[in-house]
C-alpha cells in the first residue's frame, strides 16, 4: 500500500495515457500505454484501504470537486471499467489508428472518473468527456453512414451533459449541494433534469435509439469499447442517486421486452447486441428501481458479468466483421469451419447472457429476479421471464447461429488475429469463471464476483445454487430452444433477409427533419414573398416620392398661391370644427 | 466458395475438422428431437419434484417450460409480423438521408 496514492483516482493515468497516445505517432509506444495504463488503474484500484474513502479533493473557483470516491457502489464498477479497459486495449491491439487509440483511453478514463467522482460538477465534466472522447470511435469507421451517426450520438450525449448541469444547478440552487448522491429526486426539477439526463445515456425507451444507431456503425475495436461504459456509467449514476425509484420498475421492464422483438428480425447482427444491450440493462434498472439491497446488488453483479459477455459478443462479431467485411445474418453462415475458437468464444457469451448454469448471466440475474419477485412485483417479474426467453432467441441463439452455422455461405477466411483471441478468451474464462457454483468445498468463482457486490453479505446469503434455481432456468431455456428447432421446421422462422427496421429514430431523422425541411423551405418561399411585397412596395413608393418631390415632381411644380389659400383655410375651418365638437 | 460440407476443403481450420458433423444433415434433422426430449426431462422433474417459487403460479408443473416456448414463439411473431410487417423497410431506406 502506498498511502501518498490513495488520493488518486484510477481515472487520471488512463486519460493522461490517451492524451499522451494522441500525441504520439508511434504504434508500439501507444499500444504500451493502452496496456499499462489499465494496469496502473488497476493498481491504484487495489491500493485504496477497504471501506469508504473520499479523497483527489481539488478546489476550483469557489467549488470542491471530489474526484475519487471510493464505497462499495464504484468499487464494483471502477474494477469492471478498468478491467474492460485492459481487455479492450488488447483487442484493439492489431488496429493502427492514433485517433482509436487515444479517444478509447480517454473514454475508458472518463468512464472511471465518472464512476469515482463525488460531486455532480465532477460527473458532469467527466460524463461530457465520455461523449466526446468516444464519438471518435463512431467516425474512425471513415464511412458517411458513421459520420452521420456519430454526429447524432454527439448530439444527444451532449443534450445529455447540458440537462444533467442544467439539473445540478437547479438542484444545488434548493438544496445548496452539490454532491452526487441519494439526495437526488424525481420529485424536484433539478432532479428529474438529472434523472433524465441519466436515462437518455442509459437508453430509456424513446431514448434509445442513439445506441442502435451508433454502436453498429462504429469501427470494429469501436464497438466493443463503446458497449462497455456508456450505459453501465448511466446504471451506476441511477443506483447512485435513483435507487428504489418506483418508475424505474417500468421503464426496466419495458427495456427488457420491447428490444426482444426488433432483435428477432434485425439483419445486422452488431445491430442485434445493440439491442440486446437495451434489453440487458432493462434487468439491472428494474433492480435499481426495486432498491432493495439484493436488488441492487443483482444490478451491480449484473453490470459487472454484463460488460464481460457483451464485450465477448462485440468481440466475435467484430473480428466476424474484421476477417468477412460483413456482419449481415444473410451474409453469413458456416463459419465455424474457419473460425472456429471465435465460434467457441461466442457460444461462450451466448450462454452467459442467456443465463446457463454455469455462466455468469446465471448468478447475476437471479439476484434481480428473486429481489423483484419477493417484493411483489409479480407483473414486473412475468415480462422479465419472457425476456430472459428472449435473450436465448437473439444473443443466445441467433448470434451464434447465424454467423457461425445454418446455411455455410462458403466464406473460407482466417480465424481471428491472435491478440483479438487473447482478448476473448480472457473474456471467455471470466464468463465460466463467475458462473462457476461451490464444488467440493472450494469455493465457486460466483464468490468473489458476490463479495464485489455492494452488499456483500446479503449477496453470500443469497442461496444461489438451488436445485429449484437450476431446474426451472434449464426448464426455461430448454423449451425455448426446442421453440426454436420446431420454428425453423415448421419454416415459421423468418428469413434472414436484407432490410432494415424502422424504430423510434424515425420520429427524429425522417418527421423532424422532414417537418425542420419543410419548416425551412416554408420560410424561405414566405421570406420571398415578403421581399417581393417590399420590393414592390418600395418601387410603388418611390415612384410616388419620385414623382412628388423629384425635380418633375408635383411638389416642384408652379402652384398658384391663391390655391394653397383655399386649402390652408379649408384645413383650418376643419381643425376648429373638431376643436368646437370635441368635449 | 468452396465444399459445403468441408471435408474435403484445405481451407477449413484444422481445429474445426473433428467437428465437421456439427453441420451434418442427420444432426440439423435430429436436433428438434433431443432438444424435445430434453425440455420433456427437465420438465418431467416438476413431477417428482416440488419447487418452491415466490410467484405461486411458478410451482405449477411445467410452468417455466411452457413459458419459455410460449414466450420464445411470442417473440418471433410479434418481430416477424408486427416489426418487420409494419415497420420492416428496403435497406436504402436512409440512403441520401440530411444530404438534401
Amino acid at each position: 500500500m502506498i498511502e501518498a496514492l490513495y488520493d488518486v483516482s484510477p481515472a487520471w493515468p488512463v486519460i493522461i495515457a490517451g492524451l499522451i497516445a494522441a500525441a504520439v505517432p508511434n504504434h508500439y509506444v501507444r499500444k504500451g500505454l493502452a496496456l499499462v495504463a489499465p494496469v496502473l488503474a488497476g493498481f491504484l484500484w487495489f491500493n485504496v484501504p477497504s471501506g469508504v474513502h473520499t479523497g483527489g479533493i481539488i478546489e476550483l473557483g469557489g467549488f470542491t470537486l471530489e474526484t475519487f470516491r471510493y464505497d462499495g457502489l464504484s468499487r464494483i464498477w471502477g474494477l469492471i471499467f478498468i478491467i474492460a479497459a485492459f481487455i479492450n486495449a488488447l483487442y484493439g491491439l492489431h488496429s493502427k489508428d492514433r485517433v482509436g487509440d487515444a479517444s478509447g483511453l480517454i473514454y475508458a478514463g472518463a468512464g472511471l472518473g465518472a464512476v469515482f467522482a463525488g460531486d455532480l460538477l465532477s460527473l458532469f465534466f467527466f460524463w461530457e468527456l465520455t461523449a466526446i472522447s468516444s464519438v471518435f470511435l463512431i467516425w474512425g469507421s471513415k464511412t458517411n453512414e458513421a459520420y452521420k451517426a456519430g454526429l447524432r450520438y454527439l448530439a444527444i450525449h451532449v443534450l445529455s451533459g447540458v440537462m444533467l448541469l442544467a439539473g445540478a444547478v437547479i438542484h444545488s440552487a434548493d438544496t445548496g449541494s452539490w454532491a452526487f448522491d441519494e439526495s437526488l429526486s424525481v420529485n424536484t426539477l433539478g432532479g428529474f433534469l438529472i434523472f433524465l439526463a441519466f436515462g437518455i445515456k442509459c437508453a430509456f425507451p424513446f431514448l434509445h435509439n442513439w445506441l442502435q444507431d451508433a454502436y453498429p456503425k462504429a469501427t470494429v475495436t469501436g464497438a466493443v469499447v463503446l458497449s462497455a461504459f456508456t450505459t453501465k456509467l448511466a446504471v451506476y449514476a441511477l443506483a447512485r442517486g435513483y435507487a428504489g425509484t418506483d418508475m424505474l420498475i417500468w421503464i426496466g421492464a419495458i427495456m427488457t421486452a420491447f428490444p426482444v422483438f426488433f432483435a428477432v428480425v434485425e439483419n445486422d447482427l452488431r445491430k442485434v447486441l445493440s439491442y440486446s444491450l437495451n434489453n440487458q440493462l432493462g434487468f439491472m434498472v428494474v433492480g435499481i428501481g426495486v432498491g432493495t439491497e439484493l436488488a441492487i446488488n443483482g444490478a451491480a453483479a449484473h453490470a459487472f458479468v454484463h460488460i464481460i459477455y457483451k464485450a465477448l459478443l462485440f468481440m466475435s462479431m467484430g473480428a466476424v466483421l474484421y476477417r468477412v467485411g460483413t456482419v449481415k445474418a444473410s451474409e453469413l453462415g458456416g463459419l465455424f469451419k474457419t473460425m472456429p475458437a471465435t465460434a467457441i468464444f461466442c457460444i461462450i457469451g451466448a450462454a452467459s447472457i442467456s443465463a446457463f448454469p454455469l455462466f455468469s448471466g446465471f448468478v447475476a440475474k437471479a439476484m434481480t429476479l428473486a429481489a423483484v419477485a419477493h417484493e411483489g412485483h409479480y407483473i414486473v417479474w412475468f415480462i422479465l421471464l419472457f425476456a430472459s426467453a428472449g435473450v436465448l432467441e437473439h444473443s443466445g441463439i441467433k448470434i451464434p447461429y447465424f454467423a457461425f452455422f445454418a446455411h455455410d455461405k462458403g466464406h473460407r477466411v482466417r480465424e481471428a488475429p491472435v491478440n483479438m483471441l487473447m482478448a476473448m478468451g480472457i473474456a471467455a474464462l471470466m464468463c465460466v469463471y463467475l458462473g462457476w457454483p461451490d464444488m467440493f468445498g472450494i469455493p465457486g468463482g460466483y464468490r468473489a464476483l458476490y463479495n464485489l457486490t455492494p452488499f456483500p453479505e446479503v449477496a453470500n446469503e443469497y442461496p444461489m445454487w438451488t436445485f429449484d434455481h437450476v431446474v426451472g432456468q434449464m426448464q426455461l431455456l430448454l423449451a425455448a430452444l426446442f421453440a426454436f428447432a420446431f420454428l425453423v421446421r415448421m419454416k415459421w422462422y423468418p428469413d434472414e433477409k436484407r432490410s432494415i427496421n424502422l424504430d423510434f429514430d424515425w420520429v427524429y431523422r425522417r418527421a423532424f427533419d422532414g417537418t425542420a425541411r419543410w419548416g425551412h423551405a416554408m420560410f424561405g418561399r414566405l421570406w420571398a414573398s415578403i421581399g417581393n411585397v417590399l420590393a414592390a412596395a418600395r418601387t410603388r413608393m418611390g415612384g410616388r416620392l419620385f414623382q412628388a418631390f423629384s425635380p418633375m415632381g408635383a411638389i416642384s411644380r408652379d402652384i398658384p398661391s391663391g390655391m394653397l389659400a383655399i386649402w390652408t383655410s379649408a384645413l383650418l375651418a376643419i381643425v376648429l370644427i373638431i376643436a368646437y365638437i370635441a368635449p | 466458395m468452396s465444399d459445403q460440407s468441408g471435408k474435403h476443403d484445405e481451407l477449413v481450420h484444422p481445429a474445426a475438422r473433428p467437428f465437421l458433423w456439427l453441420d451434418a444433415k442427420w444432426l440439423k434433422s435430429s436436433m428438434l428431437w433431443i432438444l424435445l426430449v430434453l425440455a420433456l426431462g427437465f420438465a418431467a422433474i416438476d413431477l417428482f419434484h416440488h419447487r418452491h417459487e415466490y410467484v405461486h403460479l411458478a410451482e405449477t408443473p411445467g410452468f417455466y417450460a411452457l413459458w419459455g416456448f410460449g414466450s420464445f414463439v411470442l417473440a418471433v411473431m410479434v418481430g416477424w409480423f408486427v416489426i418487420r410487417g409494419l415497420l420492416g423497410r428496403e435497406e436504402d431506406y436512409w440512403d441520401g438521408e440530411g444530404d438534401q
